[in-house]
């Protein structure tokens, strides 16, 4: 079977609790230097309690650094879409004054939400604040975007919990493949609110210290906030262009666990589905994979049966090739997580190096298999990444190494 | 005793929302998840919530309750031995 | 170019008796208040007591469609559930909030919060289905149901074997109601449905709520509803006749071939004129029909639109309540759809019977 014409990546954006830009988030990741850390800007009861991964910049000073009045109202989570998809377009060189069809493709779970809890009361109260009622929609920071970044073409918004950004990657390169789209500028982005820090600890799977994935002892997941945007290109469109792709977007399969509102099946196989229909689309075999950017929240449930699946695709511990979560640097930043670790992929790929697995230090004993726990530079062609989200939701995406 | 089992009752089909279900319909030693009533982990949580708002127990590992939340009179005896 | 799909079974929740079987948008439901919630059925019919109990009005209001739709279809199951909603399960979300400012710091019930996540309709659909295919939501406000079908023309082409149920939902809250109000998005002046359309303008826009789904499939089978030959967005533009050209063109359409046009006229006289425009230029002389004046306004209700146009093709008749315009065409073949909400987020989509 002829796989379909793999999707050029060619530009990337990413701002995090570990880095404002790709690089520095790369550094980070090379360094093993986490952003995990204290909330200092959220205004919350959990503030000295729990850590999250907090980008310490101020909305004020985002308003600045984009140049966009003080006047107009612009969320957290779309700010911080902003800068990472600028940087993104300029990393592509894109000018979409040209012929070409862009689209914009953002997923997001928090949307206007750490406006709305907010503002509140305040709102029936007073004026001030009032220009903030329509951000609360997940769809109104994607249109403020698409103004903002000069896309006229087609948008959209995807809200599928932790899985979103995989998904906005995943509907980007089949409209590129079904002829739809030239070109897509995909990913996600999710903000730190008190929502979703109460909510999760609601849940009880909230860490009371650093996240530990794939450890005997994990006791859950700090949250962190980021986004994270790709440009995507049909490769024929890349190569007139006679641009260098950063890597390539090769499979994709998204899955339903159909099995709990929250909880993963014990074999994971949501997880075990969306992974073998990524490989299968690619063409590519179990043993061609070299790195896996686990999805890995540190909580019981997600490391045990994503661990189960990832044992299930690839049939013994010893055939694993190495894994890691990356969620120790960064804390699970939601709706954006599929995109910074798709970033994470891509830099694997052009750096032919796999990231650490922070914080592990007694692997699941029931499982039988160990993260890397260790900055290893090896040979590698192919990474799968997994992102997986309440109401079942499961997805996998599978990278490439662009020739030399 | 049987006071506190009656208690439990009507606070869980309150917050669980089980609105086709009486008192009477519970049984002090059905299981409550599973083949029995049918709770979920969700459940689970909020079983936990109102161990707290209602009697200020907490329960700081959720795998702690697998055993309290066996059954309605499992529940009534752990309040009945750890309530303040 | 995408292939058009066919639609085999189609459901709907809404402010009418929607879900009622035949129903035929004659006999309407009236009302004289604003927001108009949904017109109930009985979603026990649908759903054990064990999991309705915890479900949300979006949840409920989409199974119940997905299912009525797969019961039209006569199928089971689905290989994929796609779905849009502007504002996912709003009132669990309303109500996390009000918890966790109020209390934050104490023990706080977590299932408001699982249930305001906004995949929880797609993703009750699939548990109660058992299905275990592709699930996808789009929040794009107001084209959240057009995202979702053009992602179901997209992945039919794909698996030309399979069938989706793809639909949109959406429910009332409390507070973002008052919010609304607040934003000047709400009528005052006796709001009504159905909604005197032109008599007496004023501003403001009757919510509504409901869910309509569809099974489609890149089959045409015997007994097909309709099919759906393309649907497309437009975030931000001026002008819709020039829009709408275009699209026809695209599709090798002269404007006299579509036998129908439904708009999404809903009393606001801000924003009314949008279709006003079309109907007096590109389209004059077609018949025109209207749908948000018995339905209400919510950024899902195109997919209820899509469910009406179905109904007209089956009866080949359009109820004179909705009839804004134009006399009875003698054969319902091709309608159009055309809808906007508060000047942005416009959408098309063009249905054929055969």
């Amino acid at each position: 079977m002829n796989p379909p014409s793999p999707i050029a990546i060619t530009g990337m954006g990413a701002i995090s609790a570990i880095g404002e830009d790709v690089a520095a988030n790369f550094r980070s990741l090379v360094q093993s230097r986490h952003g995990i850390g204290p909330i200092t800007l959220l205004d919350t009861y959990h503030r000295d309690k729990l850590m999250v991964g907090e980008i310490n910049i101020t909305n004020t000073e985002l308003y600045d650094r984009l140049a966009i009045p003080r006047h107009e109202a612009y969320t957290r989570s779309t700010l911080l879409a902003m800068a990472a998809a600028r940087e993104a377009m300029a990393m592509a060189g894109i000018d979409t004054n040209d012929d070409y069809r862009t689209g914009l493709i953002s997923a997001t779970t928090v949307g206007g939400m750490d406006a709305t809890e907010r503002y509140y009361d305040d709102y029936l109260a007073a004026e001030t604040n009032r220009h903030f009622i329509p951000t609360h929609p997940c769809g109104y920071g994607t249109e403020q975007m698409a103004r903002y970044l000069g896309v006229n073409g087609f948008i959209t918004t995807i809200s599928t919990a932790c899985s979103s950004a995989a998904n906005a990657i995943m509907l980007g390169a089949r409209m590129i493949r079904a002829g739809l789209l030239d070109r897509a500028i995909v990913g996600g982005t999710d903000c730190l609110s008190r929502f979703t820090i109460n909510g999760f600890n609601s849940l009880m799977i909230y860490s009371p210290t650093h996240c530990r994935p794939f450890d005997e002892n994990r006791d859950g997941l700090n949250l962190g906030e980021a986004a994270a945007y790709l440009v995507l290109e049909a490769p024929d469109l890349a190569a007139r262009q006679s641009k260098k792709p950063l890597a390539y977007l090769t499979g994709y399969g998204n899955a339903n666990d159909a099995f709990h509102q929250t909880a993963s099946s014990d074999n994971g196989e949501g997880a075990f589905l969306a992974m073998k229909t990524a490989l299968e689309l690619a063409a590519l075999k179990p043993s061609d994979i070299d790195y896996i950017n686990a999805h890995g929240t540190a909580t019981p449930n997600n490391d045990l049966t994503e661990g189960h699946a990832l044992l299930r695709v690839f049939e013994s511990p010893d055939a694993l090739p190495p894994f890691s979560s990356t969620k120790a640097f960064t804390g699970h930043t939601l709706a954006a997580a599929g995109a910074i670790e798709a970033i994470f992929s891509v830099l694997a790929l052009q750096h032919q190096v796999v990231f650490a697995n922070l914080n592990c230090s007694q692997p699941i004993a029931s499982l039988g298999i160990r993260p890397q726990t260790r900055l290893e530079t090896k040979q590698i062609n192919h990474v799968l990444s997994n992102s997986l989200g309440f109401g079942g939701n499961s997805s996998a995406l599978l990278f490439s190494k662009a020739d030399d | 005793m049987s006071e506190l089992t009656q208690e439990l009752k009507a606070k869980i089909i309150t917050q669980l929302n089980l609105e086709d279900l009486t008192v009477d319909d519970l049984d002090d030693n059905t299981p409550l998840f599973g083949d029995g009533l049918g709770l979920d982990s969700i459940d689970a949580l909020e079983l936990i919530v109102m161990l707290d708002k209602g009697y200020g127990i907490k329960l700081a590992d959720p795998k702690e309750g697998r055993k309290v939340f066996e059954t309605i009179q499992t529940m009534a005896d752990y309040i009945e031995a750890n309530r303040k | 170019m995408i292939r058009p799909i066919y639609i085999h079974g189609s459901g709907c929740v809404s402010i009418q008796p929607t879900f009622e079987s035949g129903y035929h948008f004659e006999t309407l439901r009236a009302y004289a208040q604003n927001t108009v919630p949904a017109f109930d059925p009985d979603y026990k019919t649908y759903i054990p007591p064990m999991q309705l109990r915890r479900m949300n009005k979006s949840m409920r209001m989409a199974i119940f469609a997905a299912r009525s739709a797969l019961q039209e279809a006569g199928k089971d199951t689905a290989d994929a559930v796609i779905a849009g909603t502007g504002l996912g399960c709003l009132h669990d979300s309303e109500r996390f909030v009000e918890t966790l400012l109020a209390e934050e710091g104490q023990s706080l019930n977590p299932t408001p919060f699982i249930q305001s996540t906004h995949n929880m309709a797609a993703a009750a659909i699939a548990l109660s289905l058992g299905c275990k295919g592709y699930n996808m939501t789009y929040v794009a406000n107001a084209n959240s149901f057009e995202s979702a079908l053009l992602d179901a023309q997209i992945y039919l082409a794909e698996h030309p074997e399979q069938a989706v149920l793809v639909g949109g939902v959406d429910e009332l809250g409390v507070r973002t109601v008052q919010f609304w109000d607040i934003a000047g998005y709400l009528k005052h002046d006796t709001p009504a449905i159905p909604t005197p359309l032109g008599a007496m303008p004023s501003p403001g826009e009757i919510a509504g709520e409901g869910a309509s789904f569809f099974v489609a499939s890149h089959q045409p089978g015997h007994e097909a509803l309709g099919k759906v030959t393309a649907v497309e967005t437009y975030f931000d533009a001026t002008d819709a006749s020039v829009f709408i050209s275009h699209f026809l063109q695209r599709h090798n359409l002269d404007a006299s071939a579509i036998d129908a046009v439904l708009l999404g006229y809903n009393g606001d006289d801000r924003y009314d004129q949008a279709y006003a425009t079309v109907e007096h230029t590109l389209l004059a002389g077609i018949p025109q029909i209207g749908f948000k004046h018995v339905l209400g306004e919510y950024d899902t209700v195109m997919a209820s639109a899509l469910f009406l146009a179905l109904r007209l093709f089956k009866r080949q008749d359009i109820p004179q309540s909705l009839l804004l315009n134009g006399t009875q065409p003698r054969s319902l073949q091709r309608i159009l759809i055309y809808t906007q909400r508060r000047g942005k987020n416009h959408g098309l989509i063009l249905v054929e019977k055969k």
